[in-house]
């Protein structure tokens, strides 16, 4: 029952999608026989050091949505302090709801049932545009993001060109 | 795909940034046809074109049938500028589409609403208070206009108080402007919430300009002029023009006796003291004066005030929305009424209810059933009931708070509890009919007179029906009419003045409302509306949350009153983790 809400709200949610698609990022299944496996593809934002790339993510929903929430990773790589080397992204919105034990995000910052993949990819986006580097995924590219920003930029740069390559 | 003769053409949404335009393609086309037609539409070239649908982007080998590209969806397009000048070129050109991409930004038009109230609405902090109750966009936004436009045009006090030197060297001077506007409470939250208007705050320019039109006696006229049409709307409601001069009277000079006790006749006196540190270079404690409150003007306030104060404090932000006119022209006008009486302005409203002239113009309103009918209907009247209905905890505290209560914890008891109830019969619509409707509310006066009646000839029976003891014995007059109206609406508008001419009328008032609910129940036999119906909008939204449990959200829902947030709370407490 509960699997069956999560796939009905996903479909509806990627239906939406498709009909109205919101700015910025365009969203389908990885397999059009798995509602709970999406890709996404991220138009890198306009005046940012990702403007013109094209980043590819999936993201996995679990049964429990949208009770719990879905993990994303970036599978064009990326350059950025809050996505970890391998892809995943780690963002407050996207961790398990509830206090964080560790007191950095209070539990509104958390994952809340409200979330869509719309508000996710959102989220995403502003990041992508504005880094937090208080909790850093990728240290290197934070610690470059601070410190040395025009190799930070050089290393964006590469990944937007690639993006680019990949794509065509 | 070969087995298709005719092509049929399908329209296609193509979706860039800044625009979207629409295009029809046959259904079998290849991306490579759909790209040269998308290029011609968006005047660019097919290899600069780069389509994207459902996170894929199209190649020009495939079809749009090998995507599932249907009649009426979206495609994504990204038109991809000259590869080495790109990131410049679009940076520029994407400038203006850059908050789209970002849907958090700023509410709109800030900087317009934010002058409506520096200083509280030139003295009106209390009258604007009435707009921030929902009645934005009713008559009284214009008797409020009209009140203000009459202090402004009250000639000696203003002129006197702007030809003071003291008084434009002080308007002249930008730097202090802002200080007296950022001291100012009101202002200050305003800033928080709305952090454009700093903005405005640091355009000096703009400052002095309003300052300008304050001090421009040909402008003011033209704002005076301007206003005739909304008194002019006033007057042509039943009653509305012996209720506007009433008004005027009433509620203009104790205002204003009230500004002079203050400073002393001169509204700008009090900062005399502190003019000395500040005449040479602006002092930043200076600003700090203004923060002492006016008087009431009309004292005697009851504990409900807090009430008003905290459902003011709720609408801030429509006032900031309400005003229609040029709010520019009107800042000016407004900036020359007495600085700063916000605060007082809030409470002088409660005082404004227990003023002999909205005595009056209650009992007017009770008289004349037309007058009250065409006020139920005001949109304000009716977002208030709204209002009340989707925030159970204002009426609550409203109902908790007053007077009649406060002193009696079994009554406050009863009501808590009876509150569900009374808050769904406040949504149901035809108890806002039944308010309107004169006939209706004699037959309630019945009721309530029989089971007053009943009360007191079998007080054992009564209580079990649920109507417990009741305060003071209920008077029949017309005064009662416009109970349930007036526990609505009291928050609102001037009319729960007839709840004022003492405690006994309010608890009269509350009692009657309470019997004729009782009334109600007996009748129908329970709530008229059954919870799923009342909740169903917030019902519908839990379940597009993924709360399927739909006796679950129910039960939330009517624990919390319709109010989702808590409801979800609720909720997720009540849900094993899994």
């Amino acid at each position: 029952m509960g699997e069956l809400q999560s796939a009905l709200l996903l479909k509806k949610q990627l239906a939406e999608l498709n009909k109205n698609p919101v700015e910025g990022f365009s969203a389908g299944l990885i397999e059009d026989s798995d509602i709970y496996r999406w890709e996404v593809l991220l138009i890198g934002p306009p005046d940012t050091l990702y403007e013109g790339g094209f980043f590819k993510a999936h993201i996995y929903f679990p049964k429990e949505y949208p009770l719990r929430p879905p993990k994303m990773k970036f599978i064009t790589e990326i350059w950025h302090p809050n996505i970890e080397k391998n892809g995943d992204v780690c963002i407050s919105i996207l961790h398990e709801p509830g206090d964080d034990k560790w007191g950095y995000e209070k539990a509104c910052e958390r994952w809340l049932p409200i979330h869509t993949v719309e508000t996710i990819m959102i989220s995403v986006i502003s990041m992508l545009a504005d880094p937090n580097d208080q909790s850093p995924a990728n240290v290197d590219a934070a610690k470059e993001w601070r410190e040395n920003f025009p190799e930070f930029k050089r290393k964006v740069a590469r990944c937007v060109r690639r993006s680019q390559e990949e794509m065509l | 795909m070969a087995e298709s003769s005719e092509p049929q053409k399908i329209k296609l949404t193509v979706k860039t940034p800044k625009d979207k335009k629409d295009v029809e393609v046959p259904e079998e086309a290849s991306i490579k046809e759909l790209k040269e037609i998308v290029a011609e539409k968006f005047g660019t070239t097919a290899e600069q074109v780069c389509l994207i649908f459902a996170g894929k982007i199209l190649k020009d080998q495939e079809t749009l049938k090998g995507h599932n590209i249907k009649d009426g969806l979206t495609v994504h397009l990204v038109v991809k500028s000259g590869s080495v000048n790109r990131t410049t070129q679009e940076t520029q050109s994407n400038v203006s589409s850059n908050t789209m991409s970002q849907p958090s930004v700023t509410p709109s038009r800030p900087t317009e609403q934010s002058p409506s109230s520096p200083f509280g609405i030139g003295g009106l902090g209390g009258l604007a208070g009435l707009s921030n109750m929902g009645l934005g966009s009713g008559n009284f936004m214009e008797m409020q206009q009209n009140m203000q436009r009459e202090i402004l045009s009250n000639p000696e006090t203003l002129r006197n108080m702007m030809d003071n030197p003291l008084v434009q060297s002080l308007m002249s001077n930008p730097d202090y402007m802002r200080q007296i506007l950022t001291s100012n409470p009101q202002m200050q939250q305003l800033l928080e919430r709305h952090p454009e208007i700093n903005h405005v705050m640091n355009n000096p320019e703009l400052l002095r300009q309003t300052m300008e039109i304050a001090r421009n006696p040909a402008m003011l006229q033209e704002l005076m002029r301007s206003q005739d049409r909304a008194l002019s709307n006033l007057e042509s409601i039943p009653g509305g023009y012996s209720a506007l001069q009433r008004m005027y009277r009433d509620i203009q000079e104790p205002m204003f006796n009230a500004a002079q006790e203050q400073f002393g006749g001169n509204p700008f006196a009090a900062l005399v003291n502190n003019a000395g540190p500040l005449a040479g270079s602006a002092n930043p404690q200076a600003g700090q004066e203004n923060r002492a409150p006016l008087p009431n003007p009309w004292s005697g306030l009851s504990s409900t005030q807090f009430v008003y104060c905290r459902l003011m404090k709720q609408g801030v932000d429509t006032t900031i929305r309400s005003p229609g006119s040029s709010s520019e022209t009107r800042t000016g006008g407004e900036n020359r009424g007495p600085p700063n009486p916000t605060t007082p302005g809030i409470s002088g409203m409660t005082g404004m209810m227990n003023s002999p002239g909205m005595q009056s113009l209650m009992q007017q309103i009770v008289d004349n059933p037309q007058l009250m009918q065409s006020m139920m209907n005001a949109p304000y009247v009716q977002s208030m009931f709204q209002q009340m209905g989707s925030n159970p905890q204002l009426a609550e505290q409203m109902i908790l708070n007053n007077p009649l209560f406060a002193s009696n914890p079994a009554m406050q008891d009863q009501m808590r509890t009876m509150l569900p109830t009374f808050m769904a019969q406040l949504n149901n619509p035809e108890i806002q009919n039944l308010v309107t409707n004169p006939q209706a509310m004699s037959a309630m006066m019945q009721i309530q007179q029989g089971m007053e009646q009943l009360r007191q000839v079998a007080p054992s029976f009564a209580t079990t029906l649920g109507l417990g003891t009741i305060p003071p014995p209920l008077n029949p007059a017309p005064s009662t009419t416009p109970t349930s109206s007036d526990t609505t609406s009291t928050p609102t508008a001037p009319q729960p003045a007839t709840t004022r001419p003492g405690s006994d009328a309010f608890s009269n008032m509350m009692a009657s409302m309470l019997t004729s609910l009782a009334g109600q129940g007996g009748i129908s036999g329970g709530s008229t509306q059954p919870p799923e119906e009342r909740y169903r909008s917030q019902l519908e939204q839990l379940t597009a949350m993924g709360f399927i449990n739909r006796e679950a959200n129910l039960q939330a829902l009517i624990a919390t009153f319709g109010d989702v947030n808590a409801a979800v709370e609720r909720l997720l407490q009540n849900r094993p983790m899994i």
